[in-house]
């Protein structure tokens, strides 16, 4: 009886556990599907996009000089918008009609991981 | 004696006629049973709708869905492919990392065209035929490459015949032999009945349907390079 009530408990934390990370994987996971193609796994911007004549070069998300520039509203308006909307390269895509509202909050915040930056404020 | 003539003619055409569908019916399902018996099911489904709910069942594939194969591709290109697979995506499915492998399995002998019939039959109502003339413009080409990031994903043949743009999306290069000019439409204005989750964004309420038309029918006008003789 014991042994059952613990394993019983084991499996309660364990799937607790399982739901926790699938959260918090899920911005990680929705920025390697749709960014990483051209940003880069980390960030760097060399996704597999990149080649040679590629016009532009995606920004680099791990430089905090320059994605301190950039405040979190910044970063929605072209996220959603794409780069015209900031003044920049259309190979920035609009991603407002693929991404949920969550799914933008999730990636600006990955994004400031990715940096270790703060940003604009405001 | 004319009306006996007649008679048997309409009789032998007509039996021409039903023997030749039920040929190409009965090469359609030799052609499934082919394509369970090579395990072709293993890494793509033929049965729709769409399947993928969340980013994690459209990463769980092994092969492209094709329940909507005779709708998507051109029947030419298709059994010539399915005997020579040459790579369409230059990354291998579901890897922004490692390169395309050029390993797909080969048919050949009478299974070249009995799948192929198979493949051709699985069609989609959400394909409206006849709206897609294939044609080099202007328009479609400033979607292409430059209002829109297509060709930021998207390989294609740029100018002096280079091979040139992304290498995440499935190439372009052989678009307008590959795939039907109308399914190329289909595509842009109804994801979520063709793909539900995927890498490319979402261009509905971004591009008009003039646009969309336009750069269908700019795309559908790509052709490989011919072969110096
Ligand atoms: C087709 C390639 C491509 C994809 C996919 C892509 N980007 Fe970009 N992104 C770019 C390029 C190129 C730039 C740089 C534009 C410039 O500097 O003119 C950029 C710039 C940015 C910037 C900085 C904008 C600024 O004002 O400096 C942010 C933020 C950004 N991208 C976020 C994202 C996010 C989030 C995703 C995934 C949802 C994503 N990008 C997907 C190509 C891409
Ligand atoms: C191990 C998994 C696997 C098996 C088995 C397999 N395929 Fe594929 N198939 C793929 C992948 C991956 C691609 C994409 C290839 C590329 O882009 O170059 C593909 C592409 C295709 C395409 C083109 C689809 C498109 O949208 O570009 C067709 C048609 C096709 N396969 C038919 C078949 C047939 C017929 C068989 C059986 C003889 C088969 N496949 C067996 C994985 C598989
Ligand atoms: C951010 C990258 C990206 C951008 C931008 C993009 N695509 Fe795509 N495209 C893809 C990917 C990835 C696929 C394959 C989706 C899948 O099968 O899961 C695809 C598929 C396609 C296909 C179907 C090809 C096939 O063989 O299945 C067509 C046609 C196409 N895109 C045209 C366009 C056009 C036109 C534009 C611009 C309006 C565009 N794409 C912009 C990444 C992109």
């Amino acid at each position: 009886m014991r042994h059952l009530f613990l394993i019983a408990v084991a499996i309660i934390l364990a799937s607790q556990l399982t739901i926790a990370s699938a959260k918090a994987s899920g911005a990680e996971q929705v920025y390697k599907f749709y960014c990483a193609q051209c940003h880069g796994l980390t960030g760097k911007g060399d996704g597999p996009n990149v080649t040679k004549d590629f016009p532009v070069s995606p920004r680099n998300f791990t430089n905090a000089a320059e994605m301190n520039k950039l405040s979190d509203a910044d970063m929605r308006n072209v996220i959603m918008d794409g780069g015209p909307s900031a003044s920049k390269s259309p190979m920035m895509p609009p991603w407002g009609k693929t991404l949920t509202d969550a799914e933008v909050n999730g990636l600006i915040k990955h994004l400031r991981t990715l940096c270790q930056c703060k940003g604009k404020q405001g | 004696m004319r009306h006996l003539i007649l008679a048997t003619l309409s009789t032998v055409a007509l039996f021409a006629a039903t023997t030749m569908a039920t040929m190409g019916a009965a090469n359609a399902s030799a052609g499934g049973d082919v394509f369970a018996a090579k395990g072709c099911a293993d890494c793509h489904y033929t049965q729709g709708p769409a399947r993928e709910k969340t980013i994690d069942d459209q990463l769980a594939k092994k092969g492209p869905e094709l329940w909507y194969a005779g709708s998507k591709f051109q029947k030419d290109w298709l059994g010539k492919w399915l005997t020579d697979p040459k790579p369409i995506r230059p990354m291998k499915f579901g890897s922004l990392t490692v390169e395309n492998p050029a390993d797909h399995p080969k048919l050949s002998g009478g299974d070249v065209a009995a799948v192929t019939d198979f493949l051709m039959g699985l069609t989609s109502a959400d394909v409206a035929a006849g709206k897609v003339k294939p044609k080099k413009n202007p328009k479609g080409r400033q979607i292409f490459s430059k209002k829109m990031p297509c060709s930021g994903c998207h390989q294609y043949v740029g100018r002096k015949k280079k091979i040139m743009g992304g290498r995440s999306g499935p190439s372009l290069v052989e678009a307008g032999v590959r795939l039907n000019p109308d399914w190329i439409l289909a595509y842009l204005q109804k994801p979520k009945v063709f793909k539900p989750v995927k890498m490319m964004p979402v261009f509905v309420g971004l591009l008009s349907d003039k646009d969309m038309l336009n750069v269908s029918r700019y795309v559908a006008n790509f052709k490989p390079k011919k072969k110096k003789k």
